[in-house]
């Protein structure tokens, strides 16, 4: 099976960080193609058609979300999101660090699509060695004429702008990140208005992941119906897992949508290390619930995890195999959660603590029975009352662990009793 | 940093600075790349610029300083020549950061959100640093460092301290106190130590309130770590002959 099919092709093989070779494999002329004989609305039309969903989380049609911009005559951005913090996902970061001229030619495709003349990429803080290498490569793509005023010789003028983060997960959030592009704390805002109407500096905006964008180029090339023709009706094209955990060969795969989980872990990721059983796998980052044994059949798709009570995500897998201490796993995820709260919703940030509190007495032998209990009704009165989707991403994983292996919680509070 | 060589700073980074501001529609957007600017000269965010960074962008310092507090790369206080953020997330977790950051601790002989009395290290356990499929990991001043093992701690240690080690330091303009962290995170402090409140830092009081010290005990302390806590700062402050 080949696991880097489109984005990962080269990778490991080919310096992509440099424009010529880039170039000589094909990079760019879809840029040109657009810029020089497509209507931005043409490439709109072929985005839609591809059936392309969102690669950050939450899946939303790429092409549907491009038609939400008003026609208003007010300038409109385009954001590029790298800001990948979800645990579990590292592809971002190594598409920024590996092919990052594939990034900014989606980058620029997306932007003239939506008829932009200013695009962003909001880079995590932590990936000062991701932002140097993007920074070069947006160097060279300003001296070759991608960037800047009348690209590739047309006379359609496009800026691309890099801005850093500071370390916030929550800026991920795309409502978070346009606060903090703005030079604002990193606070979510209030939805509607969804960025498409109100974005950046109040215009219309659309956010797009880098692996979102990073598909455009290739898309142009094979055409809507190549994309269209991989994965369900529902969920096409291809996708890169990130696989972690305890497998053999953790990484990222770049696989069809629908491919079988198990195929993932045992085929891509080389199965479970010797002499271990699988337990439980999270198939779409820390936000997403575990699935078990009886699902590993189950096709990798946007539809079959909702389905199942759990999400596909940024497409990040942590596999579980008999040595794990769910109990400490799920005190490392709703830690995670409660540092990261941004502390606008009293769920969400009070919640987290407690949660987090409870599960440090557990693990520290201070837990009740009674604790248990608890965990399991008090991790329900925190989703769905929040602002943002963080305040409800805490319970999932949670939730989906205490239940299928309650006796590891138990073991923890059975403390003997003093004579 | 005396007055001057700030003001000499200062105007070092005015022109890029301009050059910041001019790439956005609203010149506040500018906040954080100049901030990252300042800190990288300095090795922290200092009163000083954030001040300057209100003058040039027209914001109020308040609006400035409660942007900085927001962000964890930010760091308030002087910090470490060598800023150690071992990953404690999900996946490292799963393959053996336990035994890693114990080493850290044991080697360093700081906890979590703690400097190194020599000003050579501080250390920090962070969320997941996107190199999962190489757990466990860590940065040091933001270099990542793969597949940890306890005897890849030591070396590290050692090569840091004998000034052999191929990352370049932080800027370190002054004396680190024992935390540089201003929020409810930080460690406990006790009144009269090392870190004598000072007036003039924008989060010299909060990190004192006793509101503060009580979540960080019921939030992140075991019964068994806030003793030993509890016994290690009396015994500092005896030793400082309190
Ligand atoms: C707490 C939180 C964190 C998020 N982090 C990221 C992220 O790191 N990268 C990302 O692309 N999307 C992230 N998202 C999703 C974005 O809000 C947004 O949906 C996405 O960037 C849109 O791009 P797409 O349609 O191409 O997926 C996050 C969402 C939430 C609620
Ligand atoms: S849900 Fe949590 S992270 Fe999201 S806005 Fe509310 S407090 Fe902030
Ligand atoms: S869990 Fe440590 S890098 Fe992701």
């Amino acid at each position: 099976m080949d696991t880097r099919p489109v984005l990962m092709k080269g990778i490991g093989e080919a310096d992509l960080r440099s424009i010529d070779v880039y170039k000589s494999r094909g990079g760019y002329e879809m840029l040109e193609r657009a810029v020089k004989t497509m209507q931005p609305a043409q490439i709109v039309e072929i985005v839609s058609k591809s059936g392309l969903r969102g690669r950050g989380g939450a899946g939303f049609p790429t092409g549907r979300k491009w038609q939400f911009l008003p026609e208003n005559g007010e300038p409109r951005y385009l954001v590029c999101n790298s800001d990948e913090a979800e645990p579990g996902t590292f592809k971002d970061r190594m598409l920024l660090e590996e092919t990052p001229h594939q990034i900014i030619e989606g980058m620029l495709i997306g932007a003239y699509a939506i008829r932009s003349h200013h695009a962003f990429i909001y880079i995590r803080g932590e990936f000062l060695r991701g932002y140097e290498i993007f920074r070069a490569a947006v160097e060279q793509a300003r001296a070759a004429g991608y960037i800047g005023k009348g690209i590739c010789g047309t006379d359609y003028d496009l800026e691309l702008t890099i801005h850093r983060g500071a370390g916030a997960y929550i800026c991920g959030e795309e409502t978070a990140l346009l606060n903090s592009l703005e030079g604002k704390r990193g606070e979510p805002r209030l939805k509607p208005p969804f960025p498409a109407i109100k974005g950046l500096y109040g215009k219309p905006t659309v956010v797009n992941n880098s692996e979102t964008l990073s598909y455009l180029a290739p898309i142009l090339r094979n055409g809507a119906e190549w994309f269209a023709g991989v994965g369900t009706e529902r969920s096409t094209g291809y996708k890169i897992v990130s696989i972690s955990g305890h497998v053999k060969r953790p990484g990222n795969y770049e696989v069809p949508l629908a491919t079988p989980i198990r195929v993932l872990i045992d085929e891509c990721a080389g199965g479970l290390r010797d002499g271990r059983k699988f337990m439980a796998v999270q198939p779409g980052g820390g936000s997403s619930a575990c699935l078990f044994e009886e699902h590993l059949d189950l096709p990798y798709d946007y539809e079959s995890m909702a389905k199942n009570g759990t999400m596909l995500g940024s497409g990040a897998m942590v596999v579980f195999d008999d040595t794990t201490d769910f109990v400490h796993a799920a005190l490392a995820l709703v830690r995670f959660f409660a540092h990261e709260s941004c502390g606008q919703c009293t769920p969400c940030r009070e919640g987290g603590h407690w949660l987090e509190q409870m599960l440090e007495r557990i693990v520290h032998g201070d837990g009740l029975e009674s604790d248990i209990d608890l965990l399991k009704s008090v991790s329900h009165q925190i989703t769905g009352l929040n602002l943002c989707p963080l305040g409800d991403s805490i319970e999932p994983f949670l939730s989906s662990v205490v239940n299928r292996f309650e006796d590891q919680f138990r073991a923890y509070v059975k403390v003997p009793v003093a004579s | 940093m005396t007055a001057t060589s700030f003001e000499e700073l200062a105007a070092a980074l005015k022109p890029e600075a301009d050059a910041i501001v001019a790439q956005y529609e609203d010149s506040r957007s500018a906040l954080l790349p100049l901030i990252h600017r300042f800190q990288d000269a300095q090795g922290y965010v200092s009163a000083d610029a954030m001040r300057t960074t209100a003058e040039w962008l027209g914001l109020s310092l308040a609006v400035v300083e409660s942007t900085v507090s927001f962000y964890t790369l930010f760091f308030r206080r002087p910090v470490g020549r060598y800023m150690l953020q071992v990953c404690r997330n999900l996946s490292c977790t799963m393959n053996g950061a336990g035994a890693i950051m114990e080493r850290f601790r044991e080697r360093l002989g700081v906890g979590h959100l703690e400097t190194t009395e020599d000003g050579l290290f501080s250390y920090e356990e962070v969320e997941c640093l996107a190199a999962c499929d190489r757990a466990p990991c860590m940065q040091v001043n933001l270099e990542f460092v793969y597949d940890l093992t306890p005897q890849a701690v030591d070396d590290m240690v050692a090569a840091i301290r004998g000034g052999t080690y191929p990352v370049k330091p932080l800027a370190q303009t002054e004396a680190p106190a024992r935390s540089w962290h201003v929020s409810k995170d930080a460690v406990p402090r006790v009144p009269g130590g090392r870190d004598v409140p000072d007036p003039n830092d924008p989060g010299g009081i909060g990190d004192r309130t006793g509101v503060i010290m009580l979540d960080r005990v019921v939030r992140d302390l075991s019964p068994d770590r806030t003793r030993e806590r509890l016994v290690k700062d009396g015994r500092e402050l005896l030793e400082r002959g309190h």
